[in-house]
């Protein structure tokens, strides 16, 4: 029965992340095209409200190219490896009191790991592919998640200090309800870095560096094409998601809100990844791409060693206060 | 099953120093500018050596206009740098006015040099807009189109085409401007520094547009001279040649502006270079405006459109019919000379030259295009050594290289 | 001139990320501009006055023919050779057998309506024309006085009143122009009525109403 009711509840949070994915690539598209003076999609049902769906029918039913000189079972595979990846994280999610599919001790870990993992897919792809462009991607890739893997690991590990758990819920709580709580006064620096990380983890502009269109025509997913293409852009929102819901429980303060909202208990939580994913595209439509050596430059020589400030004082501070 | 479901990987890996890969970047890539390939040699990201191959796009305008009058030929340099085709076109007509000895009436200059500078301003949003493009900032790239479409519009109204324009003719231009033209003219030129201001929000100081564009792509003054580097991407270098003030023509030496000079000689010298230009050419426009003159717009002995093919005008005989002004070339043989000329005009992309050599008939015997963008993607290789993929782009964006140009 | 650089950013700038703020900022301002796309089939493009686009021949209100007199100006002028013309001479007249135009090799120049003596040759505003296969776009003479009634059906022209700017060019004096291109035109389309900078405004005598 047990086993039943997680099913139920797993295939519901598949399947509203899953609309939240479609939606947000409308939503995507509509606010960059608006901050371009433009309108974005118009066509399919009112004001495009229709063209999510259309484009997932579309690129369902396309054709699923396999070039010729690619490694078969791990090109096939790559996508899949990074859309489960991705889409197991979710798991870990507390979106509100006791609303968690697995409340682990080690929620924090699982995600970090589970964003890694991800990244094999995209190197995979790009290895499989037998295409120099997808090639050059998955090894931007591969550089990038390793570098800001780290900046990002260490930039939470402040927060670790402070709430002396892993667990995603019991971090949450230990930030209190009242505003002042919320670690990002207490770990600034350790907000500023992960922002930055969370933006190169999840391969978005300024760090898109892995499918840079004008350099690697579109990086490791280049030979993709119909579903499979698809799937590298479901687990890069849902990597958004994630990543948004990991910075919204670590340092915003999780599902607490100044009111708690009757009935709807995860109101604050999705809103906060609302303005996560909002400030995501935002970024998108305003800045340029970092050249390859200067993100490396900027991951290594100015946020780890920003992350590892961070954890001393954070250490020296606790020390002297408790 | 025939296929192995395996096949070994075979792709290339630089081994320790010694072993590079190459990647045949274009013809259909997206940052090439149309049709560009570029055979690079790397190692890792880094590019060891890069070879540019043209002429995807050759259509061969060179020897098309050989079989074709001066008049026709005209509709040729439409299709050159097809973002300011006007440019083109005003270089052609004073190049064919030059060599027939054809004299422009004053406001015929005027309209003709404030048709340049607007597809000077086309030219360099456009130029802006891909350039930004390709090193990410995408919002600019539609900025830059909103305000490019305003001149295609005015383009529209004035000649009734957008793109190619074919507007000016030997001996003046084709239709006089209206007022209401004049009006919507002004307004934009009056109106368009502010939406620079735009643009330069978004990138200007913009710490990540700076990484990209500073101390990448330096050229010395000494080496665009001798690669042949004209325009814009030669004043970025701190090399103060603009041939509207070197060898004025049509209206240049009549109005007041400044040429911008960069001195970095880096791809953000020459960002501000063509900034600043289009501040500049908003000036001569205005200024343009403000001195229009009366009178004609197509000189006393301009040819009509309809010109003798072989030079050997049989009597028209009911040229009375029509009038006599626009024919006159029809009657009087003398007017196609023999000899050569060379004329150059500072089109957006940088010198634009037309030679001709005539041999007395009414095409010319040959005709040569010094296309700038041509010129700039010789420099290509001397300019990405040592650089990255993504300098590479950035490299191709700055020197603002059309391939139709170049390949002609 | 040396161009300008703006000043460097300084500590705090650069660790507030101002340059990077002012720019979102304008984004942002964007997002709640109104956007310029024009939503093409549903709204109508306004298509100025002159736009070299679909050919036509004139119909001739008397005979309902073309006006063509078969003078192969506009056949020999045309840079891309996509005019054919076919004539018999009958009584010293020119009598046209065929007028083609093949479209897909024409580059819309507007040479041809332009040195035509009679204004029998025109191209149009209409610029939705497509079709899937080559052979529409090779016009013959009906095709092309059936462009013209499309033409004057769906832009609301009166043939009688209808000039385009390449009939009879803007700013050219009437005695350069033979006869049949002497049509009535608005002011500003003659010499006595063109713009003129302010600078020379004041040298003309009654400039009230330019």
């Amino acid at each position: 029965m047990h086993v039943l009711v997680l099913l139920i509840q797993i295939l519901v949070l598949f399947a509203v992340v899953m609309l939240h994915v479609a939606y947000a690539t409308y939503f995507e598209r509509k606010i960059i095209g608006h901050m371009q003076v433009r309108m974005g999609p118009m066509r399919v049902g009112w004001h495009g409200l229709l063209q999510p769906i259309a484009d997932g029918i579309k690129s369902f039913f396309k054709e699923d190219v396999v070039p010729e000189q690619a490694d078969r079972p791990i090109f096939l595979a790559a996508p899949v490896i990074c859309l489960v990846a991705m889409l197991t994280s979710l798991a870990v999610l507390p979106f509100a009191p006791g609303w968690v599919l697995a409340d682990i001790n080690i929620g924090l870990i699982f995600i970090l790991a589970m964003s890694s993992l991800s990244s094999y897919g995209v190197i995979l792809a790009g290895w499989a592919s037998n295409s120099k462009y997808t090639f050059l991607g998955g090894l931007r890739s591969m550089a990038q998640v390793i570098s800001y893997e780290i900046a990002m690991g260490l930039s939470l590990v402040g927060v670790m200090m402070l709430s002396g758990t892993l667990n995603l819920s019991e971090i949450v709580q230990a930030q209190g309800t009242s505003f002042t709580g919320m670690y990002v006064f207490p770990q600034i620096i350790a907000f500023f870095v992960f922002c930055v990380a969370m933006l190169a983890e999840t391969n978005r502009v300024p760090f898109d560096l892995p499918e840079a269109e004008t350099e690697l025509v579109s990086g490791y997913a280049t030979e993709y094409s119909g579903m499979r293409y698809a799937m590298f852009f479901m687990a890069e929102y849902i990597g958004m998601m994630v990543m948004s819901a990991i910075g919204t429980i670590c340092f915003l303060g999780g599902w607490n809100g100044p009111f708690t909202v009757p009935g709807v208990p995860f109101f604050w939580f999705v809103l906060k990844i609302y303005v996560f994913l909002f400030v995501f595209i935002w970024i998108r439509a305003t800045l340029p791409r970092y050249r390859y050596d200067q993100l490396m430059e900027l991951g290594w020589k100015l946020l780890i060693p920003l992350a590892l400030a961070n954890i001393a004082l954070t250490g020296i501070v606790k020390a002297v206060i408790g | 099953m025939t296929k192995p479901m395996h096949t070994t990987l075979e792709v290339p890996v630089a081994a320790g120093d010694e072993e590079s890969y190459s990647l045949r970047m274009g013809p259909q890539h997206p940052a090439t500018h149309g049709v560009l390939r570029v055979d690079l040699e790397l190692d890792g990201e880094t590019i060891l050596d890069c070879t540019p191959r043209v002429g995807y796009l050759h259509r061969g305008f060179d020897k098309l206009a050989e079989h074709r009058t001066y008049a026709q030929g005209l509709i040729l340099t439409d299709r050159l740098d097809y973002v300011g085709a006007m440019a083109n076109n005003v270089g052609y007509c004073v190049a064919v006015e030059k060599l027939l000895g054809i004299d422009v009436p004053l406001r015929a200059k005027y309209i003709r040099t404030m048709v340049s500078e607007m597809s000077r301003i086309c030219g360099h949003l456009l130029w802006l807009a891909t350039h930004a493009l390709d090193i990410g900032a995408m919002t600019v790239f539609l900025y830059c189109f909103r305000e490019r479409e305003v001149l295609l519009e005015l383009f529209e109204e004035l000649c009734g085409a957008r793109l190619t324009f074919s507007y000016p003719r030997i001996g003046g231009v084709r239709q006089d401007v209206t007022h209401s033209f004049i009006r919507r003219l002004t307004e934009f030129a009056n109106t368009f520094p502010g939406w620079i201001e735009d643009y330069e929000t978004l990138i200007d100081t913009n710490r990540i547009w700076l990484k990209r564009t500073r101390g990448v792509g330096v050229i010395s003054g000494e080496d665009a001279l001798d690669l042949g580097i004209t325009g814009p991407s030669l004043r970025g270098s701190g090399i103060k040649y603009d041939v509207r003030k070197a060898r004025p023509y049509d209206a240049y030496s009549l109005v007041d502006f400044e040429v911008p000079v960069g001195r970095d000689g880096d791809i953000y010298a020459r960002y501000r270079c063509r900034m600043e230009e289009m501040r500049q050419s908003a000036r001569i426009i205005l200024q343009c405006i403000d001195q229009l003159p009366p009178g004609p717009i197509v000189g006393d002995d301009a040819p009509d459109l309809v010109m003798p093919l072989h030079g050997h005008p049989k009597k028209e005989a009911d040229a009375s019919r029509w009038g006599t002004g626009l024919i006159r070339l029809l009657q009087d043989r003398s007017l196609f000379p023999r000899g050569e000329v060379y004329v150059s005009v500072e089109a957006p992309k940088g010198e634009l030259g037309f030679y001709f050599i005539s041999d007395g008939s009414g095409r010319p015997y040959r005709m040569h295009i010094r296309s700038p963008s041509f010129i700039h993607i010789g420099a290509l290789p001397f300019m990405t050594r040592g650089a990255m993929i993504a300098d590479l782009i950035a490299i191709i964006g700055t020197l603002d290289v059309v391939l139709g140009e170049c390949d002609r | 001139m040396f161009v300008k650089y703006k000043p460097k950013r300084n500590l705090l700038e650069t660790i507030l990320h101002t340059e990077i703020l002012q720019g979102m900022a304008l984004t942002l301002r964007r997002l709640f501009s109104r956007p310029i796309t024009r939503q093409y089939p549903d709204e109508e493009i306004p298509v100025a006055l002159g736009f070299r686009g679909q050919h036509a021949l004139v119909r001739d209100p008397e005979t309902g023919g073309s006006l063509c007199v078969a003078c192969m100006r506009c056949a020999t002028v045309c840079p891309s050779r996509c005019i054919h013309i076919r004539y018999h001479e009958d009584d010293g007249k020119r009598v046209v057998d065929s007028y083609d135009i093949e479209a897909l090799r024409c580059v819309y120049c507007g040479y041809c309506e332009e040195v035509c003596p009679v204004n029998a040759l025109v191209l149009t505003e209409i610029f939705e024309y497509a079709a899937y296969s080559r052979q529409p776009f090779h016009f013959d003479r009906d095709g092309l006085l059936a462009n013209w009634d499309r033409f004057c059906r769906e832009r609301n022209i009166s043939p009688q009143e209808y000039v385009n700017p390449f009939w009879r060019p803007r700013g050219l004096p009437e005695n350069r122009l033979p006869a049949g291109k002497r049509l009535q035109v608005p002011e500003d389309w003659t010499m006595e009525g063109q713009v003129v900078g302010s600078r020379y405004r004041e040298a003309l005598p009654n400039d009230g109403t330019r």
